[in-house]
C-alpha cells in the first residue's frame, strides 16, 4: 500500500464521504462566487416583474385566481430547471481542463463526482427558490399555506435533481461549456414556455395545448401551483389542471422525476465511467 | 516509502496476472488502441520499468505517449494487450491499481476555483487520508514545492510554473509508489522547467518509480535511467541516453562560414574529419563524431591551415529531430496530427493555450 495511513470503511461509507467531499468542493467554489447565484436570478426576477405588471393584465382563463399566485410557481419551476443545467456547465469545464482525469485516476468512488455535482445544484436551487418566493411575496404572491408551499417546492427540488442528471450527461459529451449552452437552451426554452408556466394551456392552439398538457414541466408546475394555491375549486381544477386531483398531479410529477432521474442518472454515470471520456 | 514499494509489488494475490513481473513496477505488454477513424494510437507497445527507476517515454505529438499513460492510469481501456502498475493488473483491477499511482499531466489538472491548500486537502480527502493527515501532508507538499507562501491563494492567480508544481504535488499526496508524469514541462518557460526538473530529480532520489513522457531529449536525458522512443504507437528504440546517442552518431560539430565560396572551401578542407563525410547545408558544414573535442580541435587546425574565417562554431548533442530522422527517416513534426482524435486534442489544447499564460 501507499506510504500514508488511510481511512478504513466500507465501500458505501467511503463513497458517501467522497460525495460529500465533491459537494463540499462545489459549494466552496459557489460561496466564493456568490455573484453567479445572484446573476442567474436576475432574469427570473425581471420575468416576474414583466409578467406581473406588463402582461399579467391581459392574461385570460384564470377565473377568480389572482395572476401573481398563478405566475410564481411557473417562474420557480422555470428558474429551477435553468439552474439545474449548471451541472452540465460545471462538468464540461472540469472535463475540458483535465480535472476529471485527475479525479478518475484517484481511488475514489466514481459516482461521487456526479452525485456531488447534482446535490450542489439542488442546494443552490433551494437557495434560489427562497429568493424567488421573497420577490414573489413583495409583488403580491400569497401562498395558501406554508406546508403547501414547502411540499410543492420539495416536489420541485426532487424534479430538478433529476433534470440535473440530464444536463450532467450533456456536459459529459459537450466539447465545452459554450456547447452545453447551445445544446440545452433549445431544449429548456420550449419545455418551459410551451407549458402552463405563464398562461393557462387552455388559451393555446390545440396542437400546442396537446404538447403542453402532456409534457413533464407542465405536470410539475401544476403540482406546485395546486399545492401553493390551495382550495382550488372543481371548476378551476377543470380549467387549470384538466380536472386532475392534487395527489394525481404530485404522483405524476414524482413518476416523471423518478423516470428522468433513473434513466439519465444511469446514462451519466455510465458515460463518466466509460474509459473513453 | 521502501516498505510501500515492496508492499506494492507483491499484493495479496489480487490482480496478479500474466501482466505482472517481479521487480517491475510498471509492465506494458503489446498494447493496442485504435481511436475513431482508424487511428492506431498504440500499435503493440511493450515496455517495463524496474522498481525505483525512471523511464523516459520520448516521442513527437501523437506518437501515443499520452494514450499509453491513460491506459496505465485506468482512464482508457486498450483494445488488446496487458498492463500492470505496482504488480496490479490495471485492466482487471483498476480500482486497486489507482491506490498505487499518481498522475500529473501536461494540462495541470487542478481546480482553478480553490486555493493551493484546498486543492491538496481535497485530493487527500479523496485518497481517504485521515483529516489531520490531509492538512499535514498538504502543508508539507506546499513547502517542498516552494509554494508555502501561495498556499492560501486561488489557483487562478498562479503562474504556469506554480500550477504545474501544484499539479505535481497533488499527484504525490498519497505518496504513490508509481508516478506518471505526462509532459510535465511542456509549455513552461526555461526557468520553471529547470525548477521542476530539480523537484522531479528529488522524487526519483526518494525511490519513486517514474514514467515520464516528453518531447524533449534533454529532459529524458536528465531525468531518465532508460529511454523508450515511440512513434506511431510503436516502440522504435530503447536504451540508456548514452546508448541512444551513440546510435545516433553521438555529437555534431557545426561550423558556419561567412559566404558560399568559403563554405565550399571549408567542406573540401574538412574531408576525413570526424565520422563519415562532412555535410554542407547552406553556409553550415556539419560533422558527426563520437569524440567531440578531438574532432573540434582537428577542425580548427584544418580551417586555420586553409586560412578560412568562420562565423560560428558549435559542438552539440543530437536534437530530437535528429533522433527521429535517424530512427524513422522522417521529420518528427510532419505527423503531428495523428494519434489521439483531433476533436479531443483540439478541446484539450484549446483549454491549455487559454490558461497557460501566466
Amino acid at each position: 500500500m501507499s506510504g500514508v495511513a488511510i481511512q478504513r470503511g466500507s465501500r458505501a461509507e467511503l463513497g458517501i464521504a467522497d460525495t460529500f467531499a465533491m459537494a463540499g468542493r462545489n459549494i466552496h467554489r459557489l460561496l466564493r462566487a456568490p455573484d453567479q447565484v445572484v446573476f442567474t436570478l436576475v432574469s427570473p426576477i425581471l420575468f416576474t416583474l414583466l409578467f406581473r405588471y406588463v402582461f399579467g393584465g391581459a392574461i385570460r382563463g384564470l377565473g377568480s385566481i389572482n395572476y401573481v399566485n398563478y405566475l410564481i410557481p411557473g417562474i420557480a419551476v422555470q428558474t429551477a430547471i435553468f439552474t439545474s443545467s449548471n451541472s452540465g456547465f460545471a462538468l464540461a469545464d472540469d472535463r475540458g481542463n483535465g480535472f476529471l482525469d485527475r479525479l478518475r485516476s484517484l481511488p475514489m468512488a466514481r459516482s461521487a463526482v456526479l452525485i456531488g455535482r447534482v446535490l450542489t445544484d439542488t442546494v443552490s436551487n433551494a437557495t434560489g427558490l427562497v429568493i424567488i418566493v421573497c420577490v414573489g411575496l413583495a409583488v403580491g404572491f400569497r401562498p395558501h399555506s406554508v406546508p403547501g408551499l414547502v411540499v410543492g417546492f420539495g416536489v420541485l427540488l426532487a424534479f430538478v435533481l433529476a433534470t440535473s442528471f440530464l444536463f450532467a450527461l450533456v456536459g459529459l459529451y459537450a466539447s465545452s461549456s459554450q456547447a452545453v449552452n447551445a445544446a440545452t437552451f433549445p431544449v429548456i426554452f420550449p419545455l418551459t414556455f410551451a407549458s402552463s408556466a405563464f398562461v393557462p394551456t387552455s388559451t393555446m392552439p390545440s396542437w400546442l395545448r396537446a404538447f403542453a398538457n402532456h409534457q413533464p414541466v407542465t405536470t410539475v408546475i401544476n403540482a406546485v401551483r395546486d399545492l401553493t394555491l390551495g382550495n382550488v375549486s372543481v371548476a378551476q381544477r377543470h380549467q387549470l389542471f384538466a380536472g386532475q386531483s392534487t395527489s394525481a398531479l404530485v404522483v405524476q410529477s414524482l413518476l416523471w422525476t423518478a423516470g428522468i432521474g433513473v434513466v439519465f442518472g444511469y446514462l451519466a454515470l455510465r458515460r463518466y465511467n466509460s474509459t473513453n471520456l | 516509502m521502501e516498505q510501500a514499494i515492496a508492499g506494492g509489488i507483491r499484493p495479496e494475490g489480487t490482480g496478479a496476472t500474466a501482466a505482472t513481473r517481479p521487480g517491475a513496477a510498471v509492465v506494458v505488454d503489446s498494447l493496442v488502441k485504435t481511436f475513431k477513424g482508424d487511428v492506431r494510437a498504440l500499435d503493440g507497445v511493450s515496455f517495463e520499468i524496474p522498481t525505483g527507476t525512471v523511464l523516459g517515454l520520448l516521442g513527437p505529438n501523437g506518437a501515443g505517449k499520452t494514450t499509453a499513460v491513460h491506459v496505465l492510469t485506468t482512464l482508457l481501456r486498450p483494445d488488446s494487450g496487458h498492463a500492470s502498475v505496482a504488480g496490479i493488473d490495471v485492466l482487471a483491477n483498476p480500482e486497486e491499481a489507482r491506490k498505487h499511482m499518481g498522475l500529473a499531466g501536461q494540462f495541470a489538472a487542478v481546480d482553478e476555483g480553490l486555493t493551493g491548500m484546498e486543492n491538496l486537502v481535497l485530493v487527500g480527502r479523496l485518497n481517504h487520508l485521515p483529516r489531520a493527515e490531509r492538512r499535514r501532508r498538504a502543508i508539507e507538499l506546499l513547502e517542498q514545492f516552494d509554494l508555502a507562501d501561495s498556499g492560501g491563494r486561488l489557483l487562478k492567480t498562479y503562474s504556469g510554473g506554480m500550477r504545474r508544481r501544484l499539479d505535481l504535488a497533488a499527484a504525490l499526496v498519497a505518496r504513490p509508489p508509481v508516478l506518471f508524469l505526462d509532459e510535465p514541462t511542456t509549455g513552461l518557460d526555461p526557468r520553471s522547467r529547470i525548477d521542476l526538473w530539480a523537484v522531479i530529480a528529488g522524487l526519483v532520489a526518494d525511490g519513486t518509480t517514474l514514467l515520464l513522457t516528453t518531447q524533449y531529449l534533454e529532459e529524458a536525458d536528465r531525468l531518465a535511467n532508460r529511454i523508450c522512443v515511440i512513434d506511431h504507437g510503436r516502440v522504435i528504440a530503447e536504451g540508456t541516453a548514452a546508448e541512444l546517442k551513440s546510435r545516433l552518431g553521438g555529437t555534431t560539430v557545426e561550423v558556419v562560414l561567412p559566404d558560399n565560396p568559403t563554405a565550399a572551401r571549408a567542406l573540401a578542407a574538412l574531408q576525413g574529419v570526424g565520422d563519415g563525410d562532412p555535410v554542407l547545408d547552406g553556409l553550415a558544414v556539419r560533422i558527426a563524431t563520437t569524440t567531440g573535442l578531438a574532432t573540434t580541435s582537428e577542425l580548427v587546425r584544418r580551417l586555420e591551415g586553409a586560412g578560412l574565417d568562420v562565423s560560428s562554431l558549435q559542438l552539440r548533442q543530437p536534437s530530437l529531430d535528429e533522433v527521429f530522422l535517424s530512427l524513422t527517416g522522417q521529420d518528427p513534426h510532419a505527423d503531428e496530427d495523428e494519434g489521439e482524435p483531433v476533436e479531443r486534442r483540439r478541446r484539450r489544447r484549446g483549454v491549455k493555450s487559454g490558461k497557460e499564460a501566466p
